[in-house]
């Protein structure tokens, strides 16, 4: 038998990118009724996966996909038509998909048994076609034609919109007669049937009705025309606009069998796509690994060059072969310098692989909590670091499904609060600086300080006292402690409060800074701050205790160099006083079980840590520097060690320690 | 498991006993060099050192089997041995010999005062016993 394995991996590929395509179109079919075209891309997907997984030998995908296709073809053939349970069904379908797919991924076989998600879908066609889900008024085909040669014909479109007086009895029948008149007077286009209109005897107490009238009367003439009408109260004219009504040709085209041009123009959509597809390859994420293994290797050995050079100077002073070789060693170090930026940008992905969840994952939580959410997702191309992507997803979920469970409001709550019914999420990822920064913006609640500040002194966090004493500003923060949540009931969505602790640590593990702003009734925004890549990162050089440790230049707020009598004692605890505000000061030496330095009575160098509210100045015995630092695990053998978040190869080739600032504060406040 | 009797190991003293390790467990030998301490770590972790740009992690075999800690000599050694895809290093006092065991006994309960689960059994060799280290078993994250 023909071994399929080295093209286990192909398919894997494959399956994700066309899952990824059924999501984004049943998404959009599910938001917008669906077009022909967005039909044919679900159809085309489903119908390669079928190919594929038949090929492979996945017997439940081909099933799956069959079936999926084989509906497809009917909603593409007007047999069946878009509803709210169709799509559900197709989404249940995808979710079934996704499941065998990490079952070949994790186990290489197919596990689940599809049936259930296979009959609902045969069930469906069976069944009697359902009402359209809200599909938008379209223009019939000639009504169409005519809105185009009226604009050939260069004559004004208008939207005439007619109000009959409030005494005007039997409006229907008044509306059938003005329309009469109205045709013999203008060319109608199109009357708009969307309930308030004439055609429905069920309208009999509406007031308006609106027309699409071609002409090449002026506004004034118009406007005096319909008003003369009898029983016509008020008359509004507006311009029709052709975008306005460009949305729909797709579907028309489609009604008059006319579907070869835009399937063409589909064809030749694709073709290019893969042209453009070529000009990249695919690479298995352990090279690139490897890669930057290797470039982190040069940049050490490169470091240690340029210092053995510098040694050997001294020694034996100025010579022309040394000179040459600092020459060549300086252009080592820009060679190298850009190999490793090189590299970089290879690892560096668009953000838009993270967004891509957050669609489907709104839309089931939204469905889930009865609310309604506008996702708005922004800066979808930034790039950055594929593992920072991969770090960064689960944090970022959890805001995601916080600000939909806690943040959104129910839509009555909405309505009552005079907000529109319907909430707004938007997440925006932007590149600032040499950072990423990531805002998740609600319109919602805001955050509840006084329920806040009422769950600390509950669970004994802090007297009342203490709570009342609290700023805004500093009561907002207590979200993030251990164990608070402000929901008034637990849901199954967003957890049970053991959630923005470990965000703020995940984010903060990254490197990286959180921050929060929030308004009562107006919503909440959090904004992340990310460096651009785990891997390499600027770190300044210090000792302590004779060893050399790094601290991630990101961490540190400050550098201070202070007589030691400025230390004072309060409480027993060691604090400086810096701008009126009081940092206590940390000996790493006692938390790392080291000799105690001397008192030398000179000036020591503080180097202050933290974020605003949580600062510390870590004690230190000398400055080195800065350098740019490749970062490295300490590996699974020595796991993970408190303070400590990993390990770099300085210049003359010790191993140096990375200080973790949030595990050392961790550390002292225990 | 018993281990075969025609495998190669690496024959090497830690405070006055011998003890081995299968050759193809074995990455290299290295002369001791400048350790990078750990806080908080385990008792028996020295520390990692740069092995050509990949950061190991080194664990005194004193320590392990709660011997006094000695200073290192010139003789001193790290057997740097491969582990579940990691490379880890082991100080020993001094390495003897690439060697053969015509006889290999299941381990007692104690071997010297250190627990027989460490080993696989004990090499009989001209020059006396030999523990066979399990490397799994010493290599355990406790």
């Amino acid at each position: 038998m023909l071994d399929l394995s080295e093209f286990r991996d192909i398919f894997l590929e494959e399956l994700s990118e066309q899952l990824q395509t059924i999501e984004e179109e049943l998404l959009a079919l599910e938001r917008e009724g669906g077009t022909d075209a967005g039909i044919q891309r679900l159809f085309r997907a489903a119908h390669t996966l079928k190919g594929s997984s038949a090929a492979m030998g996945y017997a439940k995908l081909k099933d799956l996909t069959h079936e999926m296709e084989h509906v497809l073809e009917k909603l593409r053939n007007r047999e069946l038509q878009i509803s709210q349970q169709l799509a559900s069904l197709f989404f249940e379908a995808l979710d079934g998909l996704r499941q065998l797919q990490s079952e070949i991924v994790h186990h290489h076989t197919e596990q689940s048994d599809m049936a259930d998600t296979i009959q609902g879908l045969r069930g469906y066609t069976a069944s009697t076609s359902p009402p359209p889900l809200q599909a938008p008024p379209l223009l019939p085909y000639e009504i169409y034609q005519k809105f185009l040669a009226a604009q050939d014909k260069k004559r004004q479109l208008v939207w005439l919109t007619l109000q009959l007086s409030e005494h005007c009895e039997m409006r229907y029948a008044r509306f059938q007669i003005i329309e009469r008149k109205l045709d013999e007077l203008l060319e109608l286009i199109w009357r708009e049937e969307d309930g308030t209109g004439p055609t429905d005897e069920a309208s009999e107490a509406s007031r308006s009705a609106r027309w699409l009238v071609s002409t090449s009367l002026t506004a004034e003439e118009l406007n005096e025309l319909a008003s003369a009408l009898m029983d016509v109260e008020q008359v509004d004219l507006e311009l029709a606009q052709m975008e306005r009504l460009q949305t729909q040709p797709e579907v028309i085209v489609a009604e008059e069998e006319t579907i070869l041009p835009e399937l063409v123009v589909q064809a030749g959509r694709g073709v290019r796509q893969d042209t453009a597809k070529a000009a990249s390859i695919r690479v298995n994420v352990d090279r690139l690994e490897q890669l930057m293994n290797l470039v982190g290797e040069l940049v050490i050995d490169q470091t240690r060059i340029q210092q053995a050079g510098k040694i050997l100077r001294q020694r034996f002073g100025p010579d022309e072969a040394f000179d040459e070789f600092s020459q060549l060693s300086d252009h080592l170090t820009r060679t190298v310098g850009e190999l490793q930026e090189s590299v970089m940008k290879v690892r560096m992905l668009p953000i838009e692989q993270l967004f891509n969840r957050f669609p489907r994952l709104v839309r089931d939580l939204s469905i889930a909590l009865g609310k309604e959410v506008e996702l708005i997702l922004e800066g979808k191309d930034t790039e950055l670091d594929r593992n920072l992507i991969e770090e960064i997803g689960d944090p970022l979920i959890h805001l995601v499904r916080n600000a939909v469970d806690h943040g959104l409001e129910s839509p009555e709550d909405r309505r009552a609060a005079g907000k529109p019914v319907k909430g707004s999420l938007r997440i925006t990822a932007a590149h600032e600086d040499d950072q990423v920064s990531l805002l998740i913006e609600d319109d919602g609640a805001g955050i509840d300080t006084d329920k806040l500040r009422q769950a600390a002194v509950n669970r004994g966090v802090m007297s009342a006292a203490e709570a009342a004493q609290l700023s805004e500003h500093d009561a907002v923060q207590l979200i993030f402690h251990p164990g608070l949540s402000t929901a008034a009931k637990l849901s199954d969505v967003s957890g049970r409060g053991v959630g923005m602790d470990i965000v703020r640590n995940d984010i903060e593990r990254m490197n990286g800074l959180i921050d929060i702003d929030t308004e009562r009734g107006r919503g909440t925004q959090f904004k992340i701050r990310l460096p651009l890549t785990l891997a390499i990162t600027t770190g300044l050089v210090i000792t302590i205790a004779g060893r050399t440790f790094i601290l991630p230049m990101s961490n540190v707020a400050e550098i201070v160099r202070v007589e030691e009598a400025a230390v004072r004692t309060v409480n027993g605890i060691p604090v400086l006083t810096l701008r009126n505000q009081v940092i206590p000061v940390v000996h790493i030496h006692r938390y790392f079980g080291y000799p105690e330095p001397a008192d030398s009575g000179r000036y020591r160098p503080l180097v202050i840590i933290g974020r605003a509210e949580k600062r510390v100045a870590l004690a230190v015995d000398e400055l080195i520097g800065n350098h740019e630092i490749v970062v490295r695990s300490l590996g699974p053998y020595i796991g993970k060690v408190e303070g400590i978040s990993g390990a770099t190869i300085l210049g003359d080739g010790k191993v140096a320690l990375i200080l973790e600032t949030g595990g050392i504060i961790k550390m002292i406040t225990r | 498991m018993l281990a075969s009797a025609v495998e190669q190991y690496v024959e090497f003293g830690v405070g006055g006993e011998n003890y081995a390790i299968r050759i193809a467990d074995v990455h290299e030998i290295i002369k001791l060099q400048d350790i990078t301490d750990i806080p908080n770590c385990h008792y028996y972790v020295r520390g990692v050192i740069n092995l050509r740009g990949k950061i190991v992690p080194v664990i005194s075999l004193r320590s392990l089997f709660a011997l006094e800690e000695s200073e290192p000599t010139k003789a001193s050694r790290i057997v740097v041995v491969a582990h579940a895809n990691d490379a880890v290093g082991l100080i020993v006092d001094h390495v003897n010999q690439v060697t053969l065991f015509s006889d290999i006994q299941p381990p007692p309960e104690r071997v010297g005062g250190i627990s027989g689960s460490y080993f696989v059994g004990i090499g009989i060799t001209s020059n006396g016993l030999v523990g066979i280290l399990k490397l799994d078993e010493v290599l355990i994250q406790s």
